[in-house]
């Protein structure tokens, strides 16, 4: 007989599932949902990638804004395109 | 045959001279490597993210052109002996970019500035003050 070990789940990993939970369900990609939204993603549509950075200019990270890996690596890309055509900002000044 | 795209952003004193110049050297370009020039679009003057070349305004101008595969490794070359290197006062950057085959031509902009400068009077009756400079016009008419 062999013996299976069960998986145990952490402390911390049941705290995240209960917060996860807590804040209304799984994370939601809007591009998923709507792909009629992905031609949005472009370097040249700055107030569409404007909703994807923060207020000092940084990449929004993907666990906040709730996008697949694909499309937030498609977002990233686009964001820093549009950075080198001063469309967006590096980073925020007057602070 | 490979569609590309190429976004120029140039110093915000560009004349239209100038603007058209650069526009027919492009086209004189493009067709040296057999290509073909679909589009040429000034956007607009705009308020830079970041100042670039002490300028904080700028302006854009959007061109589409296919050229044929086997020029494609030409092309980086040829814009950049035009762009950066022969327009260098005027171009104050540019991005070439590949557009899938699929895609359509359509795209989205943010909104340019407002370049027509508004006249003082023009301003008041906006903001509904008229009565106030035609009052001081007409005294200094008066004094001088």
């Amino acid at each position: 007989m062999v013996k299976k070990a069960k998986l145990k789940l952490s402390s911390r990993l049941l705290k995240k599932k209960a917060k996860r939970s807590s804040f209304g369900g799984k994370k939601h990609c809007r591009f998923k949902s709507n792909p009629e939204l992905t031609h949005d993603i472009d370097y040249k549509n700055a107030d569409f990638l404007k909703s994807f950075i923060t207020e000092r200019g940084k990449i929004l990270p993907a666990r906040i804004s709730g996008n697949s890996v694909h499309y937030q690596r498609l977002l990233a890309k686009e964001i820093k395109k549009a950075r080198t055509m001063a469309l967006l900002p590096y980073t925020s000044s007057g602070y | 045959m490979a569609k590309y795209e190429v976004l120029l952003l140039a110093v915000p004193e560009i004349t239209k001279s100038e603007g058209s110049n650069i526009e027919s050297s492009f086209s004189q370009v493009i067709s040296k490597i057999k290509g073909r020039v679909i589009s040429w679009e000034r956007w607009g003057k705009y308020l830079l993210a970041y100042p670039i070349e002490g300028n904080d305004y700028g302006v854009y101008y959007l061109t589409r052109f296919d050229i044929p595969e086997s020029e494609a490794p030409k092309l980086a070359n040829e814009l950049k002996s035009l762009l950066a290197v022969k327009y260098n006062d005027i171009v104050m950057r540019y991005l070439t970019s590949r557009l899938e085959n699929e895609t359509s031509l359509e795209y989205k902009k943010p909104a340019p500035l407002d370049e027509t400068p508004k006249g003082v009077d023009e301003f008041l009756k906006e903001n509904k003050m008229e009565g106030l400079i035609s009052k001081d016009k007409g005294e200094e008419l008066t004094n001088g």
